[in-house]
């Protein structure tokens, strides 16, 4: 559902492009049902990068930041932990309520933590676009020593 | 314990790396917005990510017989909370869950200790050993998950349910130590045998007054002493007939206890021979360990397939002591049981059989030749039955559903009115 929201949302530009990029978003989104009902978790990455791919094509016209970037961000989050979620769910194992409450919680404070964040950046990007290269480089530098970091914790 | 990253952790990185280079390449803020949330999430969850310490042990009641509901606790202590611990005992067949989750997830806060209570019934006899017993711990934002098992896991012996025997097989001859049969031989006993003159060393109150008043001699009277017997019970384990829910192999260990159990109460002596794929004997033995030793090894008989053609050769000469009865419950499937049995009452022990009988597992087709082939099955079966009983073994057929009491009384019967045979 956050997924055909992300579709809706994509579509809403009424340009060719916009369609194009629904069509993107929309295949993301069956390829997310197909990983749940087939419990297929290596699909949800997947789902999410067509989802998001469909979205930046269908803003590839506008040359201003969208603020909705945020609420996007945070929906494709939503909906990739909601996917695994049900995906590490089986219903021969019970769940007590008690863990049931507790992911539901942490899936909630990490979506809201997430959108805020996605938030502080775009509206750093929006006051920043017109910054020099300075900025730029210091984005670059960001980009590549938070993959590096995340590379390093993973091992 | 062996934690990995799960897929999850690959997807989200994955994600971040490729939505930060693609945001630089083409020069999109959105895609960062799209990505920080990703990022997010694989940072707080390496951040907060600990070793889950926890420890498990599982318990159960060691003992149950066939049908008794048997009671499973797994008990769970954590030193550091794991906010989701997949829990899952495997169930050997035999055993089935009444009441509790065989699977559970749970959530264990630091220093809680949990106890999960599992009602299983035995629904088969058995020596079942419980487990493994499958843990699996996830962190708060589900990265890593840390997989383990419980190896050391309690068995549960059932013991199968016994009929209640009335009348049992008296054997023909009997032993040296006191018991409960009345022995053939003349001796010291209270059962009435004979009178005969008196003679030295007879003790004064075995005279029979009467007759000694009347013949004008000194008569006595000579009894027959109470003697136990030395019974052999004899299972075949080469071959069985399984339908749903019973097997040959099954009767023939329920029946198997419950004369065991029978002779016992006469203060004879048991032994035990499964022949089979798997050869097992137990010495007779008397009184109630002994019982508990002829279930138990009871239990661990199974149907091994083996083409190693085995006599009754390999068997301890002391597993067969002389002038034992020797109880064989056989499906009679297997040719080298029947040689077996052929085997014995050549050498002249007292054999009967008590033919568990795989007729009722096999389902008759209606028509064509699997029909014909039924048919001339059973009719190989009675033929072999003949058989054995024109070699003077007493053989009786017993069908799942009908009382032990039955079979035996056919096989007293038979043992009454046989002919003596030559073989």
């Amino acid at each position: 559902m956050t997924l055909t929201g992300v579709t809706a949302y994509a579509i809403s530009g009424g340009d060719t492009v916009a369609f194009a990029g629904a069509a993107i978003a929309g295949v993301g989104a069956v390829a997310l049902v197909a990983g749940i009902v087939l419990r297929l978790p290596f699909a949800i990455p997947w789902a999410m990068l067509l989802a998001g791919s469909g979205y930046i094509v269908a803003r590839v016209h506008h040359s201003v930041a969208d603020g909705w970037a945020a609420v996007v961000g945070a929906a494709l989050l939503l909906a990739a932990e909601l996917a695994a979620w049900s995906i590490a769910s089986d219903a021969q194992i019970h769940e007590e309520k008690a863990v049931a409450l507790r992911q539901s919680l942490t899936v909630a404070a990490l979506v809201a933590g997430a959108a805020l964040v996605s938030f502080l950046l775009v509206g750093a990007a929006a006051v920043s676009a017109t910054a020099g290269l300075l900025l730029t480089g210091l984005g670059v530098a960001a980009a590549v020593g938070a993959v590096a970091v995340i590379l390093r914790l993973v091992r | 314990m062996t934690r990995r990253a799960s897929s999850k952790l690959g997807g989200y990185a994955a994600l971040s790396g490729f939505g930060l280079v693609a945001a630089l390449v083409l020069g999109r803020p959105e895609i960062v917005a799209l990505t920080a949330p990703f990022l997010l999430a694989v940072g707080a969850g390496l951040a907060l990510r600990a070793s889950p310490r926890f420890t498990a042990e599982i318990t159960a009641d060691e003992r149950a017989v066939e049908g008794d509901e048997v009671g499973v606790r797994i008990t769970l202590a954590a030193s550091a909370t794991v906010d989701r611990l997949d829990v899952f005992v495997r169930l050997p067949p035999g055993l089935a869950v009444v009441d509790g989750d065989q699977a559970r997830s749970l959530r264990l806060a630091r220093g809680e200790q949990r106890e999960i209570e599992l009602t299983l019934r035995a629904e088969r006899w058995g020596a079942h050993r419980l487990g493994p017993v499958y843990l699996r711990a996830h962190d708060p934002f589900g990265l890593f998950v840390a997989e383990g098992m419980l190896s050391r896991t309690p068995e549960i012996r059932v013991y199968p349910r016994e009929d209640t025997m009335r009348r049992i097989l008296q054997p023909r001859d009997t032993q040296l130590f006191t018991g409960n049969e009345v022995a053939r031989r003349k001796g010291e006993g209270i059962e009435f045998a004979d009178m005969r003159p008196w003679a030295p060393g007879d003790p004064l109150k075995r005279v029979n007054w009467r007759a000694t008043a009347r013949r004008g001699e000194v008569w006595v009277n000579e009894s027959h002493p109470e003697r136990n017997t030395d019974v052999i019970l004899f299972v075949d384990s080469f071959a069985e007939a399984r339908g749903q829910d019973a097997s040959t192999l099954d009767l023939a260990v329920r029946a198997t206890a419950a004369l065991a159990d029978a002779y016992v109460g006469r203060r004879d002596r048991i032994g035990l021979i499964s022949f089979g794929g798997i050869l097992r004997w137990l010495e007779p033995g008397l009184g109630m360990v002994q019982l508990y030793r002829v279930v138990d090894a009871l239990l661990d008989t199974q149907i091994v397939l083996s083409y190693y053609w085995t006599g009754i050769d390999v068997i301890p000469t002391r597993t067969l002591p002389p002038n034992a009865l020797v109880i064989a419950l056989s499906p009679l499937l297997d040719g080298r049981s029947v040689d077996a049995l052929l085997d014995l009452r050549a050498r002249r022990y007292d054999l009967c059989v008590i033919d568990v009988s795989p007729v009722p597992f096999a389902q008759r087709p209606d028509s064509g030749v699997d029909a014909v082939a039924y048919d001339i099955w059973v009719l190989r079966r009675d033929a072999l039955r003949h058989r054995l009983q024109r070699s003077g073994i007493a053989v009786a057929e017993w069908r799942e559903g009908a009382p032990l009491q039955a079979a035996i009384e056919e096989v007293r019967a038979f043992r009454r009115h046989a002919r003596v045979a030559r073989v």
